[in-house]
Formats: C-alpha cells, sequence, structure tokens
C-alpha cells in the first residue's frame, strides 16, 4: 500500500493512523479466516462424503436437467417470490414447518411403535394413560376437594403396575384386536384430544368439538377406505392422524386468518407436486439417476454383511430413535430436577450452600468426563452391578444418559436463570407458595430453553461410538429393537463394523451413505431445537 | 361510581368504602414495629425501628439510597425471607399479631399483603390472566371475569384494555405495565399494599395517574409507599416516616409536620436537599 512510498512522511500522524488502519484490516482479516477456515473444512468433508454416497457422476445431464426444470427453478421462483412479502414469507415458513415436521414425527411414530408392537404400546397406553385419566376425573367429580396431582400419579403407577402384572393375561386380549386399532388408540386418540385442548383455546368449544369428530370420523372412513382395497390401514391411520391432521389444522388457520400470506402456504404442496412430476417424467423417459449408496433399500431393509447393493440400515435407524428416546425419558426428567434444585431451592449460604456449590461444580466438571469413561461406568453400574443383559436398549440408553445428564442440568440451570427474577418476586409477592411459583411463573418461561438443551443433548448422544463399545452393544443387528429389554444396534456402531469390511463398496459406500443418515438425523434434531425456541420465544413476547 | 356499586357485590368490606370520610379519625394501627433490627451478615439493614403504620392512610417512607428503607418494607409481607442472609429480629405485627411468629405462613400473609415494585413485572401472561393470578392461585373459581374487571376498573385501566384483555401484558406501555401491576395486586382485595417505589421508572404523566390512583386506593387499603420523590410523599401521603443512613428511622410524623416543621435538623437538612 501507500505506506512504503510515504516514508519521508512516517513520522506525520497520517501515516501512522494509516498503519494501524492496515493492522486493524489484517487483524480483521485473520479473525475472518479463522471463522472460515472450521466452516470449509467441515464443507470439504461434508461434500466429499455425499460425493461417496451420492456418486453423483454417474448420473446423465438429462436427469440434472429435469431436476433443475421440475425441482429446484420452481422452488427457486417461489422463494424469491415469497421473500418480498413478508406475510407470504412467515406464512411459507409456518406451511413448510408443519408439513415436515408432522411428516418426520409420522414417520418416527410408526417406526417406534412398529418395532415395539403396537399392540404393547397400546396397552401400556391404556393402562398408564387412558383408564389413570378417567379413574382421576371421576374421582374429581365424585369428590371436589381429591388433589389431581397425587390422584393421577398413583393411578398411572397403579395401571401401570396391573398391566405388568397381568401382561400375560392381558395382552393375548388386547392382541385380537386389528391392528389399525391399536394404532387408533395408540395416535389417533391423542391427536384428538391434543386437538380438543387447542381448539378450546384458540376457537370456540362447538368448533373444537366438531374439529375432533372431524378427526375420529375421517380416520375411521380412511381405515374403511384401506380395508375395502386390501391394505393394512395401520401406517395410512398414524399418517393421517399424526402427519396430515397438523397440517391440515395450521394450513387451515393460515388460509382462513391469514388472508395477505395465503399464497405461502401453497409452498410445501408445490413441492410435493414438483416431486410427483419429476419422479412420473424420470421414469416415462427412462431417465438415469445417480447411482450412489444411498437409495431406498439402504433405508428400509436389513443389513446385509456380504452384498452392499442389498444392505440397509433400517434396524440401525430404530435402534437410534428408540435408544434416544428412553434416553430421553431417563434423562429429561432427572436432569430437570436436579437443576430445579440447584437454581430455586437450594440455599445459598451456610453448610448447605457449600454442598449446593460443591455439586454444582461437580456436575459442571462431569460434563467434560470422555466418554469412554461412561461407557465403563455403564458396563459397572448396568452390567455388572444390575445384571442386565448385555447390549440392550435400557442399558444403552442408560449410558447415554448418564452422559448427557450434566449438559441437561447445565442448560436447564441456564435456562432457569434467564427467568428474570422480577418474576418471581411478583409471583411471590401474590402470596404464590414456592411450588406455585414454579409451576405458573418459572417453568413456563424456562420450558423451551430446557427443551431445547434437552434435544442438544440428545442430539449429541446420537452419535456417540465409544461407550456402546464398552458396554459391548452389538456392532451388527439384523432386526431392529423390539422392546426396551432388546438387544439393539445403533447408526454409528454399524458404521464403525463396515468400516472394517472387506469389500470396498461398504467402505466407500455404505459406510458415507449411512453417515449422511445419521448427519441427516442430527440436523432434524437441531432443527426441532430451533423451532421450538423460536416458537415459544414468539409467544412469549406475543 | 359504578365502581361503587361493583365493589358492594362481590367484596364485604364495601359498605366501609362508601364513608370516605371516616379516614380522617384515627384508628388502631395496621403494622407496628418495635425494636425491629435487619441484618444481611455482618451489615445492618434496620436498627431499631419503632413505628406504628395507621389503617387506611397513605404512609410515605423517604430517605437516602441504602438507608434501609426498602428493607424495612420488604419485611412486612416477608420477602426478605428469599433473602439466605437476611436476620430479622424485633417485633412487627399485622393486626395485632406477630408476623415473624413460627406460626405464622409467609404465603398466607403475602395473599392479605399485597406489593408493588420498582419496575413493572407482569407476567408474560395475557392482560386477564395477570390479573386472575392471585384469584387463582388461591382457588378462587367464582366471578373471575368480575373481579377481573373490577380490579382493572379500580387501578384506572380497564378503558384502555378493555378490548384487549387476551393481549400479553408485555404489550403495553410501561405506565400502563404499573396500573396492571396495581389491578393484579388488589384483584384479590388485600388489606395493605405495599409499594416500592412504583413510579420511579416512568414517566411524568403516569407518574401522576399513579399519584391518583394510590390517592384513591387509600380510601379502602393500608398503603405504604416508599419514595425517592419528596414532592411525591408531600403530595400524596398523610403520614411520613424518614430513614436516615444506617438503617434508623428518624423521625414519623404527619407529613406537614415533616415537611413544614421537623423535629431534628438531619430531616430537615434532608428535605431541603442538603444532602442525600
Amino acid at each position: 500500500m501507500a505506506v512504503d512510498g510515504d516514508t519521508d512522511r512516517t513520522l506525520s500522524v497520517d501515516s501512522r493512523g494509516r498503519l494501524w488502519g492496515l493492522h486493524a484490516t489484517l487483524f480483521e482479516a485473520g479473525l475472518f479466516g479463522a471463522t472460515l477456515f472450521g466452516i470449509v473444512s467441515l464443507c470439504i468433508l461434508f461434500g466429499y462424503i455425499a460425493f461417496d454416497a451420492f456418486q453423483p457422476l454417474t448420473a446423465s445431464i438429462r436427469w440434472y436437467l429435469l431436476i433443475a426444470g421440475t425441482l429446484i427453478l420452481p422452488t427457486a421462483a417461489g422463494t424469491l417470490y415469497a421473500r418480498r412479502q413478508p406475510a407470504v414469507r412467515a406464512a411459507n415458513a409456518k406451511a413448510f414447518g408443519v408439513v415436515g415436521g408432522a411428516l418426520v414425527a409420522a414417520l418416527c411414530t410408526y417406526i417406534v411403535v412398529d418395532a415395539l408392537s403396537p399392540y404393547d404400546v397400546a396397552l401400556v397406553l391404556l393402562f398408564g394413560g387412558y383408564l389413570p385419566a378417567v379413574f382421576t376425573l371421576l374421582v374429581r367429580r365424585t369428590n371436589r376437594t381429591t388433589q389431581l396431582g397425587p390422584t393421577a400419579i398413583l393411578s398411572v403407577g397403579g395401571g401401570l403396575a396391573i398391566a405388568h402384572g397381568g401382561y400375560d393375561l392381558l395382552r393375548p386380549i388386547v392382541g385380537t384386536a386389528a391392528q389399525w386399532i391399536a394404532y387408533f388408540a395408540i395416535v389417533t386418540l391423542p391427536v384428538a384430544f391434543g386437538l380438543w385442548i387447542v381448539g378450546r383455546r384458540r376457537w370456540t368449544r362447538q368448533t373444537a368439538r366438531r374439529a375432533v369428530l372431524a378427526v375420529i370420523v375421517s380416520v375411521l372412513l380412511l381405515v374403511v377406505l384401506a380395508l375395502g382395497l386390501g391394505i393394512d390401514p395401520s401406517f395410512w391411520v398414524v399418517l393421517l392422524s399424526v402427519g396430515a391432521i397438523p397440517v391440515a389444522v395450521v394450513i387451515g388457520e393460515i388460509v382462513v386468518l391469514d388472508p395477505a400470506g395465503r399464497l405461502g402456504a401453497a409452498g410445501p404442496f408445490v413441492l410435493i407436486g414438483c416431486l410427483s412430476v419429476f419422479l412420473a417424467v424420470e421414469r416415462q423417459l427412462g431417465l438415469e439417476g445417480p447411482d450412489g449408496y444411498l437409495t431406498t433399500t439402504l433405508l428400509l431393509e436389513s443389513w446385509h454383511g456380504l452384498d452392499a447393493s442389498s444392505a440397509g440400515v433400517y434396524p440401525q435407524i430404530v435402534g437410534s430413535i428408540v435408544i434416544v428416546g428412553v434416553m430421553g425419558v431417563l434423562a429429561f426428567p432427572v436432569g430437570i430436577g436436579a437443576a430445579l434444585y440447584l437454581e430455586e431451592y437450594a440455599q445459598r449460604s451456610g453448610w448447605r450452600g457449600r454442598v449446593a456449590t460443591l455439586l454444582e461444580v461437580n456436575i459442571s466438571n462431569l460434563a467434560g468426563v470422555p466418554s469412554v469413561v461412561y461407557g465403563l461406568l455403564g458396563l459397572a453400574l448396568f452390567r455388572n452391578a444390575l445384571g442386565f443383559p448385555t447390549g440392550i436398549v435400557l442399558s444403552a440408553a442408560g449410558t447415554l444418559g448418564l452422559l448427557i445428564l450434566p449438559i441437561v442440568v447445565v442448560s436447564a440451570q441456564e435456562a432457569l436463570r434467564s427467568v428474570p427474577d422480577s418474576l418471581r418476586e411478583a409471583a411471590v409477592g401474590m402470596g404464590a407458595s414456592r411450588w406455585q411459583t414454579l409451576r405458573t411463573v418459572v417453568l413456563p418461561e424456562a420450558l423451551p430453553g430446557m427443551l431445547t438443551g434437552t434435544i442438544l443433548a440428545l442430539a449429541r448422544a446420537i452419535g456417540e461410538t465409544a461407550p456402546l463399545v464398552i458396554i459391548a452393544v452389538a456392532t451388527t443387528k439384523y432386526s431392529p429393537p423390539d422392546g426396551i429389554l432388546s438387544s439393539a444396534t445403533v447408526l454409528p456402531l454399524q458404521i464403525f463394523a463396515a468400516r472394517s469390511n472387506v469389500d470396498p463398496a461398504f467402505r466407500h459406500g455404505i459406510v458415507p451413505a449411512a453417515a449422511v443418515v445419521l448427519l441427516v438425523l442430527l440436523l432434524l434434531m437441531n432443527t426441532t431445537a430451533i423451532v421450538v425456541r423460536n416458537r415459544f420465544d414468539r409467544r412469549s413476547q406475543q | 361510581m359504578s365502581n361503587q356499586e361493583s365493589t358492594q357485590t362481590v367484596h364485604e368490606t364495601a359498605e366501609t368504602s362508601e364513608r370516605p370520610e371516616s379516614i380522617q379519625t384515627p384508628r388502631a394501627p395496621a403494622i407496628e414495629a418495635h425494636d425491629l433490627s435487619v441484618t444481611y451478615g455482618s451489615e445492618t439493614a434496620l436498627e431499631s425501628v419503632d413505628i406504628q403504620i395507621p389503617d387506611r392512610q397513605i404512609t410515605a417512607i423517604i430517605g437516602p439510597s441504602g438507608c434501609g428503607k426498602s428493607t424495612f418494607l420488604r419485611c412486612i409481607n416477608r420477602m426478605n425471607d428469599r433473602i439466605d442472609a437476611a436476620a430479622v429480629s424485633g417485633a412487627l405485627s399485622f393486626k395485632g399479631r406477630n408476623i415473624y411468629d413460627e406460626h405464622v405462613d409467609p404465603v398466607a400473609l403475602r395473599r392479605r399483603i399485597g406489593m408493588v415494585f420498582q419496575h413493572p413485572n407482569p407476567f408474560p401472561k395475557s392482560i386477564y390472566d395477570n390479573v386472575a393470578y392471585g384469584l387463582r392461585i388461591q382457588g378462587i373459581t367464582s366471578e373471575i371475569d368480575a373481579r377481573v374487571k373490577l380490579a382493572l376498573e379500580r387501578a384506572a385501566l380497564y378503558e384502555e384494555v378493555s378490548d384487549s384483555l387476551e393481549k400479553s401484558a408485555l404489550d403495553l406501555s410501561g405506565g400502563q405495565q404499573q396500573r396492571l401491576c396495581i389491578a393484579r395486586a388488589i384483584a384479590v382485595d388485600p388489606d395493605v399494599l405495599l409499594m416500592d417505589e412504583p413510579a420511579s421508572a416512568l414517566d411524568p404523566i403516569a407518574t401522576a395517574k399513579i399519584e391518583d390512583l394510590i390517592a384513591e386506593l387509600s380510601e379502602e387499603y393500608t398503603v405504604v409507599i416508599v419514595t425517592h420523590n419528596m414532592q411525591q410523599a408531600a403530595r400524596i401521603s398523610d403520614r411520613t416516616a424518614v430513614f436516615l443512613t444506617g438503617g434508623e428511622l428518624v423521625e414519623y410524623d404527619d407529613t406537614e409536620t415533616i415537611f413544614e416543621n421537623p423535629e431534628h435538623d438531619r430531616v430537615e437538612d434532608y428535605i431541603t436537599g442538603k444532602f442525600g
């Protein structure tokens, strides 16, 4: 720069200032470079994996032209149009969110329930959910002074005990029903109930009742239709209840209440239409897509150790989802409980204050303990002390649950700390007891943060390999787990095992393809976390 | 006024509010402190305070920063219990009952002694839910609509928000939020209202509205208000207590006496702005 040419004026303020300016620019560029470094290297890595998984060079130019013409151009045009109008954009985002979320929720529900046996799930739900709810409401109706909380807890416990004790007797009885009835009980009734609760608050009581009726009638009609066509209605019951009904409610609300953004709601359906056109034209013209490894076979079939083209990771996907779910059920209440104690109940002074501080410091430190060490802990606890069989879902979920527990506690503490103390004072000053303050003010404010933290912690655990190797979870499985006491494996372990297969098609095809599946699962969980946080944030600011 | 009619329908104490002239007659003190001291660890916040706060009048507490006025206010509804390090000694009685007695439930006490804070702190809920909060946590289920409306009317907020009761309280302006907090506090019909510098975060117009409101509320409630603003104390209060540094109650008398003819030179110096 000009600094060199201005040597005769080096002592003037000007050139020194310029030198400092250069200095600052270089420093900023350095910082920007450091930021880029991580992103760029990750992009190269992901590109490399995706390249191996999809084999994009094997597809013809015409296939790419078709995909550009039918999918990318309409989507890009739609996005550009939506970006110009905030109302359309918001409705568009909402519509895509609900369609994507409902589809994922429906698929996950079906996969998990199908693996665990719908009859078992229905039995647990019947005795642990529906009957206790009915019982509690009946008790409450006959005696108004009954405390709802303890009654509900006791009746749920009692119901589950009955289901457990009478399992051998009850299971065959439940098993005589058609499978779709079990699915109806598992998904349709809760969705209808949820709709009733939401509808009562958002619309009138009558509309809510009609909506519930419409849901039940439409599901039953679908069942009749499917039985008439000779198809098993189970999957369609789940897809309609969990997938289509929330979509219908949200899209319906946009169409009715938001005339300015109405057009945006069409976004996901246009995309689905484009996709169908693309698939139809592709088949009609006989165009060859890329001959990659990320195929429906990989997603839906069972593992095959010898032939890469027929190997699938369905059992591993189910295993990952089930283990993450059980882990969440185990870690969330314990973690939230610990955080509540430390933030809301623990004394800050005296010897009890010192104990609380000690606990807090230790929990923070546990977050950094290597996962292999947690594996050893899990081995000692579940295999040796409790005598669980090797490699079952419960011990894997328990071990990983211990691993993420400190993260859940710390993030829940953060969430609680972010609730302004003035709100607690307001509640306490109104004569709310400690529990009432928690339930009515602190928890509603902190819950989104707690959920976000927990989901992110679960997302971290979904990729854990080392602790599962230590507790001797099988690296290869040919069927999905059928209960929390059955053995299972997870995607990262299968990737780890496939990496040492002699066939290069496994090492360079199946491994990256399974890695992409794992990354997509991870991405879905992170998206959920972000959506939960944003959605609740917006609600509390309304 | 329609206020008073609806007051009668809901509140048992309504008949007393019909005779505002009776305020002037002396009554038994609502709150009485004897030798009340508060320490935070080794720090003394209140030093042996003796005071009798009369029923259904406005008592202002003034004094420089850190003189213990907020501490005293927070003793009355035992909000200091939330601070582990705070230690209270001496006697503080509400309607003749020592509130630091071990048999007194602070939760029940706070339901009779409402509080309004320095910064408006509505809950992030709807306006309606904010006002109904106290009723709901006390398990009151009858006539919630009427009580909410009445409280909003008495807090002079109903006309401004009657169309938007379901909107979030956080959308209100600062002055409206503070009146909402007052409505929330009076919805449960407490005996005493404690106000900790309720107008210090507000602009002059909002402050004037709050002051008018406090004057009206004193017909039914015992109001204890902490303020930094001496003109405010002079304008609205019946009696004034002056705390000076060290948590000491230096002088307590009728507001007129305090502002026109204080007994202590230190109080006169403080009021005329020589320090503080």
